[in-house]
Order: C-alpha cells, then sequence, then structure tokens
C-alpha cells in the first residue's frame, strides 16, 4: 500500500468537500437557504443529494454483506429500492410534498405534518422521534465509517470517530442544506464512479455476467447443512418459503427498507429543495440510474463474492469473513475482504473515498434533520413570532444533535448496531407513513386520525422491538430483564419485522379514526391543495 | 435465463433493470411538464 499516495487522495478529498462547504456558506444568508437550500436546487444535484443520502455504507458495506449469505434474493430490495424508493417517490410523494410544503411554507417534515393537520402536538411529536431515534441510525453509519477509517487510515476508532463528526458538522453548521446538497453532489459522483468499477471489474474477473451468475448457481452444492437448515437454497435461489431466512430477506430487508424509505424525514425534506414538479421530474431520471448502480451492484458483487472465495480459498463468503479476532463469522467483513484481496490496489482507495462520500453524505442529511428538529420544531416560538436569530437556532440544534450521536457512537454495544437503520426505517414508516400518505391524498383525514395513527405506529414498533423481534429484542434487552428470556413468542414472531404488523396497524387506525372525527377545516384544505407553486419566500436565485 | 435458473430471481434482476428504464422514460416524456 502506497501511504504517500493515500494520504494524497484524501487531502484532496477533504480539501474539495471544504471548499463546496464554504461556497455553501458564502450562500446561506436566510432561515430557507439553511432548511431548503433555497429551494431552486437543480434537479441532478437535487437527485444525488437524495440518492447519496439515502445510500449510506450500511446499504454499501452491511446489506452488501448480507448479499454474501443470502445470494442474488435480496435484488428484491434493489427493485424495492429503485420503483418505490425513487419513482413512486418522486411522482406520486416527492411532487405532491412540494405542492403541499410550499402552499404550507412549510420547511421540515414535521413542521409539514403539523401544519397539513393544523397541530402543534403532530410537529413537535414527529420531532421528537427524530430526535431520538434519528442519532440511532446516524451513530450506526458513524460506527460504521470509524471502523472502516480505522482500518484503512490506520486511525484511532475514537479520534476518527470525532474527526468525522466535527469535519461533516462544519460544512452542515456553516453551510445548512446548501453545503449538505452540493457536498452530496460531489459525493454521490464518487460513489457513482466507485461502483460502477466494481461492476465492471469482478464481472471481468469472474468471466462475464452468464459465467459468474452460472458459477454462483454451482456452488448451491457446497452449501453447508447449518444454512439449508434455515432455508437458504443457493445464492440464486429465494429462501425455503416462510423458513426463517425467507422471513429475514422478505420482511426485515425487502419490506423493512423497501417500503421505509418513503417515510425518511431527511429524504423527504430534499423533495422541497426544487423549483416545482418539473425538476422532480428531471430527477426521477438521474435518482433511477444512481440507486441501480449502488445496491444493485452491491448485491450482485456480494453474492458473487462466493464465487471468487471458492475459487481462491476453497470457502463460501460467510465463511472467509471468519473474524480472527472472535472466532465468528461477520457479514459486515464479506466486502472490505473481496476489496482488499480480489481488486488491484488503486481500486482499494477508490473504493475508500466511495465509503466515506457514502457515509458523509448520509450523515450530513442526519445532523441537518436532527438539529432542525430539535431546534424548529420542538422548540419553535409561538406561531406568529419568529426566533430572533433563527440561523443561530438552526446552528445550535446542530451542536445538540452532533453530541448525541457521538456519545452513542462510544457508547452502543456492537450488537446494537446491525439493527440500528432497520429499526429507524421501520418506526419510521409505521409512525409517520400513513398520517403522511393520507396527507397527501386524501381530505377526509382528520388530525384525531393522524395523531392516533403515529401513537398506535410507534408504540406497535416499540412494543415488538422490545419484546417480540429477537434481532431488536435480545440488542436492547428489556424482555431478557423483565421476563428472563430474550424474546416473548416463539418462531416465526422472533423473524417477524416490526413494520409487517405496526404499518397495517397504524393505517386501518388513520382511517377507522379519521372516518368518526371532525373533518379538517375545508379553508385549510383549500389552502393545502390549491396547484399554484410559489417560489418559496425569501429565496435567492442560484 | 441471465444464468440464473430460479424464475424469482432473474425477474429480479430484470425488474431491476426494467424500472430503471421506467424512471429514465418518465423523466424524458415529461421533461417539461409542471405536472
Amino acid at each position: 500500500m502506497n501511504s504517500a499516495l493515500l494520504y494524497v487522495i484524501v487531502a484532496l478529498y477533504v480539501a474539495a468537500v471544504a471548499g463546496l462547504g464554504y461556497l455553501a456558506y458564502s450562500r446561506t444568508k436566510s432561515d430557507k437557504d439553511y432548511l431548503i437550500a433555497g429551494g431552486n436546487v437543480h434537479p441532478v444535484l437535487m437527485a444525488l443529494a437524495y440518492g447519496s443520502t439515502f445510500i449510506s455504507t450500511s446499504a454499501i458495506v452491511g446489506f452488501g454483506g448480507n448479499a454474501g449469505l443470502f445470494g442474488m434474493s435480496l435484488l428484491w430490495l434493489t427493485f424495492a429500492n429503485i420503483f418505490v424508493g425513487i419513482f413512486l417517490a418522486f411522482v406520486f410523494f416527492g411532487k405532491k410534498t412540494l405542492v403541499v410544503g410550499r402552499n404550507l411554507d412549510a420547511q421540515t417534515f414535521p413542521e409539514f405534518l403539523g401544519r397539513r393537520y393544523h397541530s402543534a402536538f403532530i410537529q413537535k411529536y414527529a420531532a421528537a422521534i427524530i430526535a431520538i431515534a434519528m442519532p440511532l441510525y446516524a451513530a450506526a453509519v458513524m460506527i460504521g465509517a470509524s471502523r472502516f477509517l480505522e482500518q484503512t487510515l490506520r486511525i484511532n476508532y475514537n479520534v476518527a470517530v470525532l474527526v468525522f463528526a466535527v469535519f461533516v458538522a462544519a460544512y452542515v453548521m456553516t453551510g445548512g442544506l446548501k453545503g449538505v446538497v452540493y457536498t452530496d453532489a460531489l459525493q454521490g459522483t464518487i460513489m457513482f464512479v466507485g461502483m460502477a468499477l466494481l461492476l465492471v471489474m469482478t464481472y471481468a474477473k469472474l468471466g462475464g455476467p452468464l459465467a459468474a451468475h452460472q458459477a454462483l448457481t454451482g456452488l448451491a452444492a457446497k452449501l453447508p447443512e447449518s444454512l439449508a437448515a434455515k432455508g437458504h437454497q443457493g445464492w440464486t435461489s429465494m429462501p425455503a418459503f416462510l423458513s426463517e431466512y425467507w422471513w429475514v430477506v422478505v420482511s426485515t430487508i425487502v419490506m423493512g427498507v423497501g417500503i421505509g424509505v418513503l417515510a425518511q424525514p431527511q429524504l423527504i425534506v430534499r423533495y422541497l429543495t426544487v423549483k416545482s414538479p418539473r425538476e422532480l421530474n428531471r430527477a426521477v431520471v438521474v435518482g433511477g440510474i444512481f440507486i441501480l448502480m449502488m445496491t444493485g451492484v452491491a448485491f450482485v458483487v456480494g453474492a458473487l463474492t462466493n464465487v471468487y472465495f471458492d475459487q481462491t480459498v476453497g470457502k463460501i463468503s460467510l465463511m472467509a469473513s471468519v473474524d480472527p479476532a472472535t472466532g465468528k463469522p461477520n457479514v459486515d467483513r464479506i466486502i472490505p475482504l473481496y476489496i482488499n484481496s480480489a481488486m488491484p490496489v488503486w481500486f482499494t482507495y477508490v473504493f475508500m473515498l466511495t465509503l466515506i462520500s457514502a457515509a458523509m453524505s448520509t450523515l450530513s442529511g442526519q445532523f441537518h434533520v436532527i438539529g432542525t428538529s430539535i431546534s424548529r420544531d420542538l422548540y419553535q416560538p409561538k406561531s406568529g413570532q419568529t426566533a430572533r436569530d433563527p440561523l443561530l437556532l438552526n446552528r445550535l440544534g446542530l451542536v445538540a444533535g452532533l453530541v448525541i450521536t457521538v456519545w452513542l457512537s462510544f457508547k452502543l454495544p456492537a450488537g446494537i448496531i446491525a439493527v440500528a437503520t432497520a429499526i429507524f426505517f421501520g418506526v419510521c414508516a409505521a409512525a409517520f407513513l400513513p398520517a403522511y400518505a393520507a396527507g397527501l391524498y386524501w381530505k377526509r383525514a382528520t388530525r384525531a386520525g393522524a395523531i392516533a395513527s403515529m401513537l398506535v405506529g410507534s408504540a406497535t414498533s416499540l412494543f415488538m422491538l422490545m419484546f417480540t423481534y429477537a434481532k431488536g429484542s435480545a440488542s436492547l434487552g428489556v424482555a431478557q430483564a423483565l421476563f428472563g428470556k430474550p424474546a416473548l413468542f416463539a418462531f416465526p414472531w422472533t423473524v417477524v419485522d416490526p413494520i409487517v404488523i405496526a404499518l397495517p396497524l397504524s393505517s386501518v387506525t388513520m382511517v377507522v379514526v379519521s372516518l368518526v372525527t371532525e373533518p379538517v377545516e375545508q379553508g385549510l384544505l383549500n389552502r393545502c391543495f390549491q396547484k399554484k407553486i410559489l417560489a418559496p419566500a425569501g429565496a435567492a436565485a442560484e | 435465463m441471465l444464468g440464473i435458473p430460479d424464475p424469482q430471481i432473474w425477474l429480479a434482476y430484470l425488474l431491476c433493470l426494467l424500472s430503471a428504464g421506467l424512471c429514465v422514460a418518465y423523466g424524458a416524456v415529461k421533461w417539461n411538464s409542471h405536472d
């Protein structure tokens, strides 16, 4: 490894990000610049910002490693990521969110929900869920990135966490959402190039797509009995219907993440950064291709690592990933191990930048939303008043979010990290999605319906995470402490993701309670759904 | 198909490509539309 070259590459990257951060700082003059990047971001920048915030190290390394275990069945998640996470999200959620959000002058997701239902409680409850749960997700991204930095740059883990946190916070704090979007565009471009190269080089190494897929199919003969017992049928087959692995792939991975993306506050706020629905029509093009190249490549390559490790060390990826320190397989090691052993040295540098970019682009969006949830939604002056210095308030909110995230990154046990991303996606879907979707498309949706749905969704998710869903309950330890066992019920409840129960329950609650309670006043509905798109007040032309 | 015998998997592989194609086609058709 050429250390001098490595440090030069990192220094150039840091300088480029810092330069974009300064550019954003020089263009951030108002509260609206800070919150929604002025509301006139170019569609290509918006799509790259959305995609790179969506895709973190846990998607590439975590879920890519899971593809090494489960195989190509994870491609159903890639399909969901593109069709639900981009096409449905932009076309049916994004454009409507932009129109209603602009009509209500909403600049954060909790503010959007609060104004749509004319309820301060909804705004503060949504902000509280974000302020409490999102640092857990941010810490998961931070820990993954810092562990990677620790291995590649040989720096102390605690130092890596602090460097990451302070560097990302610096450009988010000074440049607001403009700082996030500008740096996301650079980071998204690096990620696209890195993943495209990874796909081409992997297929080339294994003799082309057809030969690679056939070799992977042939590996089913070497499947360990322990995996077959859980429903594994090979890396180019779905797990056996209703087996343990089928539930993990379908309920946690495909549904949990595939649907959960629709209700992610840090992604929803991206819709508000463009000028009109036309920009979102254009952003769909870049978004679809970008996500295909991210999770599509990560999952295909993750599965194909089995062929490489079989040909070189005679083991499947899971067995090759045994951690020397613990003696146990660790799927998070599969992708880094493959890159370091199968790819040329120059590509390990490219991939390092890809992962740092993936982590930083997600962290910046998380920090921004945690900060605005605290400063604008939880600590908001009464309506009609404005804070004396809203920019300062937003920046103080970000510092609070940063401190919580860094503290969690030092304190969380390794076991809880793997589920933190899925927990956050699941809780967001159950708590927010019915109220959000109904707010866009159902004029009969009521304030009481939205409140009941959010309470039922978050409470059901929390209950299942603590008591029935084994991955969550074993990590949290509440069931063990109260009842002396890691989960209350037997299989399949131990592997049924909370979203499978909590989302339908909160959806039914939304409809039933709305039908028996007072509708939202007509004047508010007229204002929400007027067709006109207004330029955001205070927007400065780019 | 594609060297993958299980139709549930090659269908997923194809749907990934088709859904990305749908995004490109939609954007191209609605490029100048404000709706």
